[in-house]
């Protein structure tokens, strides 16, 4: 079915579906604008700002000045009033004196008027004092040289102006009037940096297949690999006590000096009502962290090996569970999933989205002791249905298959230990031109 | 005047290819004055469909330019073959969908396209069943 395309038209993810040429012709301004705007910034920062800091450094010439006079001028900006320092000399060069009012090359303003007060104080009326001036032209004469730091990082901002303008502008040029397919062409052409792992560049052969290296890099002990944790506990926990000494931390702060004035005879009584709060969630952050510690630290390592990897539809595997620990469990299960992830915009913020596709229970035991020198140790039988998706991942769509370990402990919270596997399409029999099981 | 029109067509009618097939076809473009065209681009590729924003990646691609000379007659049937991929295979999820496509892009010296796409299935795995919701 053929159809026309729009010059405006609903937008949905990177799919652009109004005029290309508009689009193009949007881009580059856009790029060319950020451009202009951050040359004009570095050209205005080196004319302006360091090549006379420059100059007044290497080329103006010591003398001698006598200060006739000092004072603060205020000088009202958009910020409020700034306060300016400024000092007038008397010099005399070949028979010439001259006596402008000066302080520095920048004609600093300062915030309040104690430091251009201090700035000026260092100066005495009728003393002689060295001063620089400008060979070029002698009327103009500093009495204060030296570097101002924050010309150089500033600088950073109109260059990131500059490199945004430039890269964006070779972008369009090298995108322009190119189709999404042309585009996608292109992109796939380029060889991809390790920086930067595409899903694509992940497994050449299969493309957009997960890599498998990571998951087949540690050797078992009974079978062939065993399975890296999808996520630790240890961040879980690492995280909470971060989270715990930042908030105890700055809440110490304030109970210090509520102590402090109390000690001193002085009941701060809306002060102590305004950290009661914050002191219950510090005191709540610290019993959680703490139960977490004892949970992680009580259910032991759970471990996972398989007979072979990556899966393929339509194969058996086995698989052998360890955990370890010193509890009661009610029960303890395995199980394979399929979960397809979607990340999607939601206005300005990325949202994600899973959905559980396949589930089924490899392995389940009921009421089991374990204990500290005797770790609970099963096998099981691992099939992957034939007609199963393989793992999949883009940039933002998924399908993922895991092996959930649920435990349910007596007394206690129960846990939950995720190991991602991959699952591969079956290879492909050149000869008939079909996969073959 | 009739609406110009794009006709794609794939050998052996499929619609289910096995992965390290062979896909192949032809095309032609109707109601169309040869004069008007500025190109004609021919992709094997796949996009997402479902929750997520669309992904999509071009696996083969071909550009005519009427520059070139290239182009010749649009209404003469032109002829395309690839050898398509391992993965990723047609998928029909809940939330995330993978469909392959023939997609052919008319693009105009008004700068105006004109595209038409033909479904295809790599791969044959089944849709994913919904779930079954307790009463």
């Amino acid at each position: 079915m053929a159809r026309n395309f729009r010059y405006f038209e609903k937008k949905r993810g990177h799919r652009r579906t109004g005029s290309r040429l508009l689009g193009s012709v949007g881009e580059a301004i856009f790029f060319a604008v950020m451009l202009v705007v951050g040359c004009a910034a570095i050209y205005f920062g080196i004319a302006r700002l360091i090549i006379p800091e420059w100059r007044v450094n290497h080329e103006f010439v010591e003398h001698a000045c006598k200060v006739v006079e000092k004072r603060v001028i205020d000088v009202p900006s958009e910020k409020g009033m700034l306060f300016q320092p400024v000092v007038k000399i008397d010099y005399e060069i070949q028979g010439v004196t001259y006596s402008p009012y000066t302080y520095d090359i920048h004609h600093t303003m300062l915030s309040t008027r104690d430091e251009a007060q201090a700035a000026i104080d260092r100066f005495t009326e009728r003393q002689t004092y060295p001063c620089w001036y400008d060979p070029a032209k002698p009327s103009d004469a500093v009495l204060v040289r030296g570097h101002q730091w924050w010309i150089w990082p500033a600088l950073l901002i109109p260059a990131s102006f500059v490199v945004i303008g430039i890269g964006g502008l070779v972008f369009t040029i090298l995108h322009w009037g190119k189709s999404l397919e042309h585009r996608a062409a292109v992109v796939r052409s380029v060889p991809t940096p390790e920086l930067f792992d595409l899903p694509a560049a992940v497994n050449p052969k299969y493309p957009y297949t997960p890599d498998c290296s990571e998951i087949t890099s540690s050797p078992g002990t009974r079978l062939a690999y065993r399975l890296p944790l999808a996520q630790s506990p240890g961040w879980t926990l690492l995280g909470l006590l971060v989270a715990c000494l930042a908030w105890n931390g700055a809440v110490s702060v304030f109970v210090v000096m509520v102590i402090r004035s109390y000690l001193a005879g002085i009941s701060d009584w809306p002060m102590m009502l305004f950290i009661v709060p914050f002191l219950v969630v510090g005191i709540a952050l610290v019993i959680v962290f703490a139960r977490l510690l004892r949970h992680t630290a009580g259910i032991g390592p759970t471990l996972v090996e398989i007979s072979d990897h990556p899966l393929l539809p339509g194969h058996g595997y086995h698989l052998f569970l360890s955990q370890s620990g010193n509890l009661k469990l009610k029960s303890i299960s395995v199980s394979l999933i399929c979960e397809e992830e979607a990340v999607f915009r939601h206005g300005t913020n990325a949202r994600s989205e899973s959905r559980e596709v396949f589930r089924q229970s490899l392995y389940s035991s009921t009421s089991s002791i374990i204990r500290p020198d005797e770790p609970l140790e099963a096998e099981c039988d691992l099939p992957i249905p034939a007609e199963a998706m393989h793992s999949f991942r883009a940039n933002h769509n998924q399908v993922q298959w895991k092996l959930i370990v649920h435990g349910k402990i007596l007394g206690w919270q129960g846990f939950q230990r995720s190991f991602p596997v991959v699952v591969r399409p079956l290879p492909v029999d050149h000869v008939s031109g079909r996969t073959s099981p | 005047m009739n609406e110009p029109e794009i006709i794609i067509r794939l050998d052996e009618d499929g619609q289910i290819y096995s992965p390290g097939a062979t896909l192949s076809g032809k095309y032609r473009i109707e109601a169309v004055e040869g004069a008007s065209l500025q190109a004609v681009e021919v992709s094997v590729l796949w996009y997402s469909e479902g929750k997520g924003d669309e992904d999509l990646a071009v696996h083969e691609f071909w550009r005519k330019d009427a520059d070139s000379g290239e182009l010749g007659n649009p209404r003469r049937p032109d002829r395309f073959s690839t050898t398509l991929p391992l993965s990723p295979l047609s998928y029909d999820g809940q939330i995330v969908k993978i469909r392959w496509c023939v997609r052919v892009r008319v693009i105009f010296n008004r700068g105006r396209d004109l595209v038409a796409q033909r479904l295809f299935r790599l791969g044959n795995v089944p849709p994913v069943k919904p779930p079954i919701l307790d009463a």
